[in-house]
């Protein structure tokens, strides 16, 4: 009879504490590039859901991307396209990969409009950028040393840069690094030989946007794949998405969620 | 409305065309650039479509590679490490004698999981064990369980169901992994080789994006309740916690436990050889029951010596305190450290460093649950115990634990012991 009554009580307790916790949760985890995307989507959407609980981490592609395969995950994160291999794990896992294209990133690469250069190949950056072109008469510019400024090495910016123009190579050793895009974006509009690189939304009259591989930098061409320095970014879910998870891609692709994108400095789908 | 049906045709094309994976895309290209051309779809909603067809293709070409066979298999997760130890173990007994002893050990553990549907798993492993040792899976070369005079035993470890109604919602039966069951910075009360019977309801809600609460609780079973004179050995487990993650690089988290052992007292006491007897005894039986409140916490620091220009990723401090409020006497215990390094042992040169001072009295928890490396697993000692992690290769590493310990039940001499432990480690 003890045993009963303790029982009870336990399941008593228990039950106290689960009527408070009808919430649906979900855990949305990866790319640190779509992390602040997520992050204030989150934050806006709990905001107008009461009883909703989206828990946001980063930890990379690939980390969000594993931990779909392996279902700990609601939504993975991601600033690439899973590679076949991760495919194929995850369907011999019987998940069903669903890849959501939630934004699309594309990194401008800016000097000082006093420059007479106005177009780079992406080998030309890629050499300025890893210290084998110095001055700006190697690319077709005047006899002056080149000022090369760069995001530091925690921004998703710097990330992407070095996977979609540095074919990951390391940036040169004299950067000056920035915090911010905006940062950047100031740092060239005042040093006539520099050149930067800032998500398309900061790319303002004060700087001059380079054609990249004979392509203007637009939300059309970042759009339709044609800017070389631009990628989709991704929210992968298991199958079509369902309950919390579907509301909030929905969300995140919804008028409000595209701004969110947009005044993250990204390019939205819109 | 129009919109969707383009968006229809542009999948279905991609069904029919998996066979072409790379011939199909460029006609969607085609497609898609004529509707954005005559304003059905924006260059946004056009690069969207593109993309999430060619993830399609892919998923599709993979499924066409796998084998039908049913989910429930797809779904079995296999895990296993096997383990190779060097032990020395240096003490003195309380006449003073020394004894020294060298010994080789293995430990084998292999376990499987699978989601049998989408709110359903279960799981079983087994592993190498000596005479039914609760506390450990070792087995000692030569011992009773192997030499040249008989094979090794491999027992059941654990089988347990699991069903999981809701995302915060987790009810589990089974003899389970402990770390299914409760949630502890150190093995001062629990063994981690220790595998709970019962039945445990796991309750887990994230408040916003940084706090999260738990509780775990459930009914134990000590022994089993097979006599109508007297009651089986129960524990009712209450665990609530919290975990608050302050940003980055600094979380905290930490509980407050109730053990509730009852109807010990009374209760007659293992009388096999693994057992190691420290708690008050009344003849053959226990004296007192177990009624413990542990509060406990562990803060975890990631990159904690960047300032210095030193590249350690993590730094975890924890501490736990025990009290058994069913005796007056010798009824507290705590244990505290700190772990500096990777937080997992994955590759080469992957390191850890651990440190842990201990302390049991004598009735402050039930004798057959703390660590069992640690003072032989008696209560009524203290210890320091220091331990070396190095990843030889990617899920191999090399360990090195070392502990020394001592009496505290007032006897002159203390009875020292020293244990080294060296492992090689092999995790699949």
């Amino acid at each position: 009879m003890r045993f009963f009554t303790r029982l009870g009580v336990l399941a008593s307790v228990f039950i106290g504490l689960a009527v408070p916790c009808f919430a649906e949760k979900i855990v949305v985890e990866g790319s640190t590039t779509v992390l602040p995307i997520s992050q204030r989507a989150a934050e806006v959407f709990m905001d107008s859901h009461a009883g909703a609980d989206i828990s946001v981490r980063g930890g990379g592609s690939g980390v969000g991307i594993a931990s779909l395969i392996d279902g700990t995950t609601d939504i993975a994160n991601a600033s690439r396209a899973m590679k076949d291999t991760e495919v194929q794990k995850a369907v011999d896992k019987g998940r069903t990969p669903k890849a959501n294209v939630v934004a699309m990133d594309g990194i401008c690469v800016i000097v000082n409009p006093s420059n007479g250069v106005s177009a780079l190949t992406k080998k030309q950056i890629k050499d300025i950028y890893t210290g084998r072109v110095s001055n700006w008469k190697d690319v077709g510019g005047s006899d002056a040393k080149i000022v090369v400024i760069s995001r530091d090495s925690s921004s998703g910016t710097f990330e992407a840069f070095g996977e979609l123009a540095l074919d990951k190579e390391k940036v040169r050793a004299d950067a000056l690094l920035q915090a911010s895009n905006q940062a950047v974006a100031s740092t060239v509009a005042q040093t006539p030989d520099a050149i930067g690189y800032v998500g398309l939304g900061y790319v303002a009259p004060s700087v001059k946007a380079l054609d990249v591989d004979g392509v203007k930098a637009s939300r059309e061409t970042v759009l339709n794949g044609r800017y070389p320095i631009s990628r989709p970014l991704f929210m992968y879910t298991n199958g079509q998405p369902r309950g919390l998870a579907k509301e909030f891609v929905d969300f995140i692709l919804s008028a409000e969620g595209q701004k969110i994108v947009e005044e993250e400095g990204f390019v939205g789908l819109k | 409305m129009k919109k969707l049906f383009w968006v229809f045709l542009i999948g279905f094309w991609g069904v029919m065309c998996l066979g072409a994976r790379y011939s199909f895309a460029s006609q969607v290209d085609i497609l898609l650039q004529k509707l954005v051309d005559k304003d059905i779809l924006t260059p946004g909603e056009a690069s969207q479509i593109r993309t999430e067809t060619e993830e399609e293709a892919k998923v599709e070409a993979a499924k066409g590679k796998t084998p039908g066979l049913p989910d429930w298999v797809r779904n079995i997760k296999l895990k296993g490490d096997f383990r190779l130890r060097y032990q020395y173990k240096h003490d003195k007994a309380d006449n003073n004698v020394a004894s020294d002893t060298s010994v080789g050990r293995v430990r084998v553990r292999v376990g499987l999981e699978s989601k049998i549907n989408e709110k359903i798993m279960a799981g079983i492993g087994i592993a190498t064990n000596s005479g039914g040792d609760p506390r450990s899976t070792n087995i000692t070369f030569g011992d009773k369980n192997g030499g040249y005079s008989s094979k090794m035993d491999v027992r059941l470890d654990y089988a347990y169901a699991k069903y999981l109604p809701f995302s915060w919602l987790t009810v589990e039966g089974g003899k389970m992994p402990l770390g299914d069951v409760l949630w502890e910075p150190t093995d001062l009360v629990w063994d981690t080789d220790i595998t709970p019977e019962g039945g445990i309801f796991g309750l887990e809600k994230g408040l916003g994006s940084k706090a999260t609460v738990f509780l775990k609780t459930g009914p134990l079973f000590g022994t089993a309740d097979t006599s109508s004179n007297s009651d089986p050995v129960m524990l009712y487990l209450v665990q609530p916690g919290a975990s608050y993650k302050f940003n980055d690089r600094v979380s905290l988290k930490g509980t407050f436990s109730l053990y509730d052992w009852t109807n010990v007292a009374g209760t007659a006491f293992p009388t096999d050889s693994w057992y190691k007897s420290s708690n008050t005894k009344n003849g053959s039986a226990w004296a007192y029951n177990y009624q413990v409140v542990s509060p406990a916490f562990e803060a975890t620091i990631q990159e904690p010596l960047k300032a210095l220009g030193l590249n350690v990723e993590s730094l975890k401090l924890f501490g736990e305190y025990v009290n058994n409020t069913a005796v007056s006497d010798k009824n507290t215990g705590y244990a505290f450290g700190f772990q500096l390094g990777h937080a997992k042992i994955e590759k080469w040169g992957d390191w850890q460093f651990k440190y842990i001072y201990a302390m049991l009295e004598k009735d402050a928890v039930l004798d057959t649950t703390p660590d069992s490396d640690r003072y032989s697993g008696k209560t009524g000692m203290r210890s320091h115990e220091g331990a070396f992690t190095f990843g030889l290769a990617k899920n191999t590493f090399l360990g090195v634990d070392i502990y020394r310990s001592w009496n505290i039940n007032g006897i002159s001499r203390k009875a020292p012991e020293t244990l080294v432990q060296v492992d090689w480690n092999m995790k699949f």
